[in-house]
């Protein structure tokens, strides 16, 4: 009995403590875990022997500089949380083979895991600052980024959004958050034109749409509502709206059917990847009856991985996003190299951090110091033009800290490519339009 | 029994109400009917194709209850191992989803076997909240395990067949099946009836056989079935392992139709809560019904609450439920 009472409490004990490591070593360790850990310690190693006979006269200056990685490593974003994770560690493995920052330092990356949730990023937000990160990088989900942003003004850390879309974020008047992707008025209201551009150069203009969003995290919301309000301008009439929630949507054939039921000439869709595909799934299930279904920061249509899960189904659906410039060789070598490294092809978001990561690198260097005010008075300067993502003009922010030249482009899915179609001047190919898998 | 009395008499002016109300608008609602008459056919249609899923979740669930007294957390993430040995079997050596019940049953059921003995029956008489955590815990580790090894990128299956005419059995069916403007998927039809299947043989068990009736008995009373010679220890295992191998079975029903990623069966696990405390804690036919009921009412709320999330129209439902039948549909009076 007694034996028996003690391999309980063991047992107990041992299943905890899994328990809570299992948590851990996803929210701190799984990066190191692809990208084996062996490297940083001798890259730290590495760091100190230059510092040693090098920076002795940049002696006030930390040699290993920290930047905070803010993502959903757990829950239904993990897919892309740790892609992202992932490309904010590339980034910084490469800027350090490359002589790192102010002659020398290191960069070096803290994980944490927001699992999805404000509150958790928050604290964890919270805790990488404590932990001495000079800048975060975060953090995919417009509702968790508010909060990381209201520590990140109080602490006076900056933080940099890679992917984010909700204007709110940066409402606030906050000094210290930077966004480089463009916002979801921008993308909704020049998603918006584009369909419109592009139906009327097809022959085929659009009169009136049929709106399908995740109704729960701000994001697809976002979206909807300043897509509501161009059509307004467009003379776009809106035939319906129906939101769903993206975490624990398991079938989206009734809302199709719904939809069909209304006649419209394009099925908008704003939600993340899973629900995404299911409206996919859901829209040739049913035969939605519209011109084209069309992606508004919708994460699912852009990606390739679109292509492997739903096959021939995926042709046509167009998505207008942020995403990498196609035109740029650079781009399309970071890309080979990120897919080397960690065996899956690199998704836009994880693109997106990526390339901030850089944006810091080079905000450091102009700081000329680690020190984070310093860090948000060059971040607030940035003119940027070396960048890998399809603007208008070099990264540059206003003073409420959005890239005045963040555009989205419109991409298609083509014979499994997916390809930007506009506008003309980002093109890689005409749109097909009028055009879904299962109209022929 | 004033109480049932008064309870009867509410629900009867209810709907007396209701009938009269609808009499006096006929003509607004068929005009509504001919507008929304596809989207309400497809909402039910929908409902119980996806619903029969969620019952034989939630069976799992209220058998487990039912028996050893535990609320498991973890038969959310059982159900997504299920769901990866389902895709793994399929991606790797070709087997087919309803084919691969056969394997996901039984694994499911040792894997629930070992959990019971490793993990539960040492905490059996540790305090109930000691239990949840540790199912709790449990679930944590199976995602987070399933993380490392299959990573957060969302997996799923495409079949070859159940497009176009499809040969079952001596029918030919020509998928989807456009019945009266809604639309009948072969994957979710398929799910429907392998999921009642389960559910009658799973009944059978517990009604007809000297299996079932040592697992009800001790459901009743543990003390009085020990009393009588069954081993309770043995039928906790057995009914944890029976509980496990619903999901086993509901997961390899879904995947055709589904993704996998670590955390997919949690959208289940809430559902089937809901479910159990709706039905009844403990009531196999409950779960039945209850199953059924949600997932009705998820999607009939896409008709009726315009832009809101399916789940708040199975939480109206589910305290409406309540509100009548405190101890659900077929729960006994404790």
């Amino acid at each position: 009995m007694k034996t028996q009472k003690t391999l309980f409490a063991l047992l107990l004990v041992i299943a905890l403590v899994l328990a809570a490591c299992g948590g851990a070593d996803t929210t701190t360790e799984e990066p190191p875990v692809e990208e084996p850990a062996v490297e940083e310690p001798a890259a730290e190693e590495h760091a100190d022997e230059e510092h040693a006979d090098e920076h002795v006269e940049e002696a006030a200056e930390p040699v290993v500089i920290n930047i905070g990685s803010i993502h959903p490593l757990t829950g239904g974003l993990a897919a892309d949380g740790i892609q992202m994770d992932n490309a904010v560690q590339m980034a910084v493995e490469e800027i350090n083979a490359a002589g790192g920052v102010l002659g020398g330092a290191q960069l070096a990356v803290l994980s944490a895991d927001t699992t999805g949730s404000a509150e958790v990023g928050q604290t964890e937000a919270e805790r990488l600052i404590g932990e001495g990160a000079v800048t975060l990088v975060g953090a995919f989900q417009s509702a968790v980024t508010v909060n990381i942003a209201a520590v990140a003004e109080r602490e006076g850390v900056p933080l940099l959004i890679d992917v984010a879309l909700a204007d709110s974020i940066l409402d606030q008047g906050y000094t210290y958050t930077f966004r480089t992707m463009a916002n979801a008025t921008v993308v909704s209201t020049l998603g918006a034109q584009y369909m419109v551009d592009m139906a009327a150069a097809a022959g085929e203009p659009v009169e009136n749409v049929a709106y399908l969003f995740e109704g729960t995290t701000g994001f697809g919301d976002s979206a909807r509502a300043a897509f509501v309000e161009e059509a307004g301008n467009l003379n776009l009439e809106i035939l319906g709206e129906f939101s769903y929630e993206p975490f624990a949507v398991t079938d989206l054939t009734t809302e199709m059917t719904a939809i069909n039921a209304l006649g419209a000439d394009v099925l908008v869709v704003t939600g993340y990847y899973n629900d995404g595909l299911l409206a996919a799934t859901s829209a040739e299930e049913v035969g939605v009856d519209v011109k084209a279904v069309y992606g508004v920061a919708q994460g699912t249509y852009d990606q390739a991985q679109f292509v492997a899960d739903a096959g021939d189904l995926a042709q046509c659906f167009f998505d207008a996003n942020y995403h990498w410039d196609a035109a740029n060789p650079e781009a399309l070598a970071v890309r080979d190299r990120f897919e080397a490294t960690h065996g899956e092809e690199m998704r836009s978001a994880a693109f997106l951090s990526y390339q901030v990561t850089w944006l810091i690198a080079d905000a450091i260097e102009r700081a000329g110091s680690a020190d984070p005010s310093a860090i948000r008075d060059a971040l607030a300067d940035t003119s940027y033009a070396d960048h890998l993502l399809p603007f208008t003009g070099p990264i540059e922010f206003d003073e409420t800290g959005e890239n005045i030249n963040a555009i989205p482009v419109l991409m298609q899915v083509q014979d499994g490519a997916v390809l930007q179609v506009w506008p003309p001047e980002l093109a890689e190919a005409d749109p097909i339009f009028p055009c879904t898998s299962w109209s022929e | 029994m004033p109480k049932e009395t008064r309870t009867r008499y509410i629900i009867f002016f209810a709907l007396l109400i209701l009938l009269v109300v609808a009499g006096l608008n006929w003509g607004a609602i068929q005009e509504w009917m001919a507008l929304k008459g596809v989207v309400l056919r497809q909402a039910a249609v929908t409902g119980i194709l996806v619903g029969s899923v969620l019952s034989l979740v939630a069976m799992g669930l209220t058998l487990i209850f039912g028996v050893l007294d535990i609320i498991n957390f973890a038969h959310g993430a059982l159900m997504t191992v299920g769901m990866y040995i389902t895709f793994v079997l399929f991606d790797r050596y070709g087997v087919d989803p309803y084919l691969s019940i056969l394997i996901t049953v039984p694994a499911l059921f040792g894997i629930g076997l070992v959990v019971q003995r490793l993990i539960i029956h040492p905490a059996r008489n540790a305090p109930a909240h000691n239990q949840l955590l540790l199912t709790l815990g449990l679930a944590i580790l199976i995602e987070n395990f399933l993380l490392i090894i299959f990573t957060g990128t969302p997996r799923s299956i495409r079949l070859d067949y159940g497009r176009g005419l499809t040969a079952v059995g001596p029918l030919t069916i020509d998928f989807p099946i456009r019945l009266a403007g809604t639309t009948i998927t072969m994957n979710k039809l398929a799910a429907f009836v392998f999921a009642m299947v389960l559910a009658v043989v799973l009944f059978y068990i517990l009604q007809r056989t000297d299996l079932g009736k040592a697992i009800r008995a001790t459901a009743q009373d543990k003390e009085g079935a020990s009393l009588v010679g069954i081993n309770v220890d043995r039928i906790n295992l057995i009914t944890f392992g029976l509980g496990t191998a619903c999901v086993g079975a509901a997961a390899s029903l879904v995947l055709p139709f589904l993704f996998v990623d670590p955390f997919a069966g949690n959208t289940f696990n809430i559902t089937a809560f809901v479910i159990v405390v709706l039905g009844g804690m403990g009531s196999i036919p409950g779960a039945l019904l209850g199953g059924l009921i949600v997932g009705l009412t998820q999607e009939m709320a896409v008709v009726f609450l315009p832009s809101s999330t399916k789940l708040l129209g199975v939480f109206i439902v589910f305290v409406l439920v309540l509100f009548f039948r405190p101890d659900g549909l077929f729960g006994s009076k404790s």
